[in-house]
């Protein structure tokens, strides 16, 4: 797979994600209404928007923490469509399914959500060995490799209580990362963090990004994301207000809240 | 019956060092049990599925409500009545009086179960929800999230009120000298009427359940050190 950096996403490259009029709905509110995107293989996608605009609740319903009420998903050679069936209650997934999408779809939080009873090392090795059944040897021989890669081997027997907040979101990367997914999701990676703290998890991210990682991310860190995306999307209330490449959408886009929004970062 | 007075505290000594292993091992065996029984009422008490749900908050609800000499009492009798219907039932002759031991780890568990359940229910309330919820974008099974992720995440919430529950249980088997079965208590109460050295036998026996909570309370607290293990201290202050 060649990376194609800041290149427009083009028709003849295969989707990583195809979601197609997505809704999703709490109770009475509607978070969002007939949401579509496309994400390539191999190309970098950010999600932003203004607080409450759904931004988390598409990123979930990626990796189906949230399941949508109605629409399509293609995510990594898994069809889903999502329907009432008569009775009225969402459908359109089985167990076998959602786990084989979870297995393929890595996630990293904002509060790193890594476990504290497990040190590091066995952070990192916990779902390859649990849920792709690898053996303790390789799960360790994969784990050192990406806490190498994140430059947190040296701290591969602490437990997470004892690191910095940048520290542990580095090490819930290598966790994602050692699932070897086809997709990484990210959902505001540095807003829980110092702001001395950023940095060193925004180049991480980055380095992925260079290496061709298929990522969504969500994030209010918009230099970093005009930078590192392909494509960005400007959710507005639960609509994709405007779409397309950075130059799109922080430049040229007509659209008048995402203009408002996009300002600050422009100037 | 000159013999009688002079019996003494070392004539009784094997009887009772007898008595106290075999509390013991009710005790032990009777937690096993109820830790298994919580782990099933709290699942089912926190289990999306309303009749579980129904069933596990009447079984905690109702135990705890009902004085536990009661449920043991009752549970003997009904118990070795159902059998004897049982038994007769397959067209065989003859009575059936229930082995005390088991009588004792049954009710002594069916009783810890419920108030164990109560405990870890609360426990696995306490997990912060993201821990679970990555268990769940990583694609675990129901059953690594419970056993790799849930059950370790809560202990460190659950030790304190687990080993409240071992210490309660450890007097409680005393209940069991009810029906006739010669645990540590029942030995004691034979052993003072039969020398007539209330007080001595009796301190006898304080001493002993002292010795056995305090050694297990040592023990909570080591167990409780290691289920922390990846939390900073909190003692500084
Ligand atoms: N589980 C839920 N139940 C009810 N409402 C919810 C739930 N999760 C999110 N919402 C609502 O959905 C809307 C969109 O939430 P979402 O978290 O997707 O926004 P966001 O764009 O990620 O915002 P932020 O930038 O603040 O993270 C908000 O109004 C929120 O209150
Ligand atoms: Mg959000």
């Amino acid at each position: 797979m060649t990376s194609s950096l800041h290149a427009t996403p083009s028709a003849s490259s295969t989707l990583a994600v195809e979601a197609r009029h997505l809704v999703k709905r709490y109770g009475d509110l509607e978070v969002l209404r007939d949401v579509s995107l496309e994400v390539p293989e191999g190309s970098v996608t950010s999600i932003i928007g203004a607080s409450g605009s759904g931004k988390s609740t598409l990123l979930r319903c990626l990796n189906l923490l949230e399941r949508p009420n109605l629409g399509e998903l293609a995510i990594a050679d898994e069809a889903i469509r999502f329907d009432r069936n008569p009775q009225g209650d969402v459908v359109g997934l089985d167990r076998r399914q959602l786990q084989r999408l979870r297995a393929k779809v890595s996630m990293v939080f904002q509060q790193f959500n890594l476990w504290p009873h497990f040190t590091v090392l066995g952070n990192v090795t916990e779902a390859p060995m649990r849920v792709k059944g690898l053996s303790r040897r390789r799960a360790n021989a994969l784990a050192e490799h990406y806490l190498e890669r994140v430059g947190m081997a040296d701290k591969r027997d602490s437990y997470p209580a004892y690191l910095s907040g940048g520290q542990q979101q580095r090490v819930a990367i290598a966790r994602a990362l050692a699932m070897e997914p086809r997709l990484l999701l990210f959902d505001e990676p540095t807003s829980a963090l110092d702001p001395e703290r950023v940095s060193e998890v925004l180049s991480v991210i980055r380095g992925l990004a260079d290496e061709g990682r298929t990522m969504v991310l969500v994030t209010h860190e918009m230099a970093f994301a005009r930078d590192v995306s392909d494509q960005v999307v400007f959710l507005d209330r639960g609509v994709v207000g405007v779409a397309g490449t950075p130059q799109d959408v922080f430049e040229d886009s007509e659209h008048e809240r995402c203009r408002h929004f996009v300002a600050p970062a422009v100037c | 019956m000159n013999t009688v007075s002079q019996e003494g505290l070392l004539d009784w000594a094997g009887p009772i060092l007898q008595g106290a292993l075999t509390t013991l091992e009710i005790a032990v065996l009777a937690y096993a049990i109820g830790l298994v029984l919580g782990l099933i009422g709290a699942s089912a008490r926190l289990s999306p599925w309303a009749p579980l749900r129904g069933l596990a908050t009447a079984y905690s609800t109702a135990v705890r409500a009902v004085p536990e000499l009661l449920l043991i009492i009752l549970l003997y009798y009904a118990g070795s009545q159902a059998l004897t219907a049982l038994i007769h039932a397959m067209g065989l002759p003859g009575q059936v009086a229930i082995n005390g031991f088991v009588t004792a780890v049954g009710v002594l568990a069916f009783v810890q179960g419920a108030y164990m359940t109560e405990v870890l229910r609360g426990a696995i309330l306490a997990i912060p929800k993201g821990q679970l919820e990555a268990a769940d974008a990583f694609g675990f099974s129901t059953w690594a999230r419970f056993h790799r992720i849930v059950i370790p995440a809560m202990l460190p919430n659950a030790l304190p009120g687990m080993s409240n529950l071992w210490l309660i249980l450890i007097k409680d088997t005393a209940l069991i000298s009810v029906i006739g079965f010669s645990e540590l208590f029942f030995t004691i109460q034979q052993a003072a009427a039969s020398t007539r050295a209330h007080f001595l036998f009796y301190a006898a026996a304080g001493a002993i359940y002292l010795l056995m909570t305090l050694t297990s309370t040592a023990l909570f607290a080591r167990l409780e050190r290691y289920v922390r293990r990846g939390q900073p201290a909190q003692e500084e202050a």
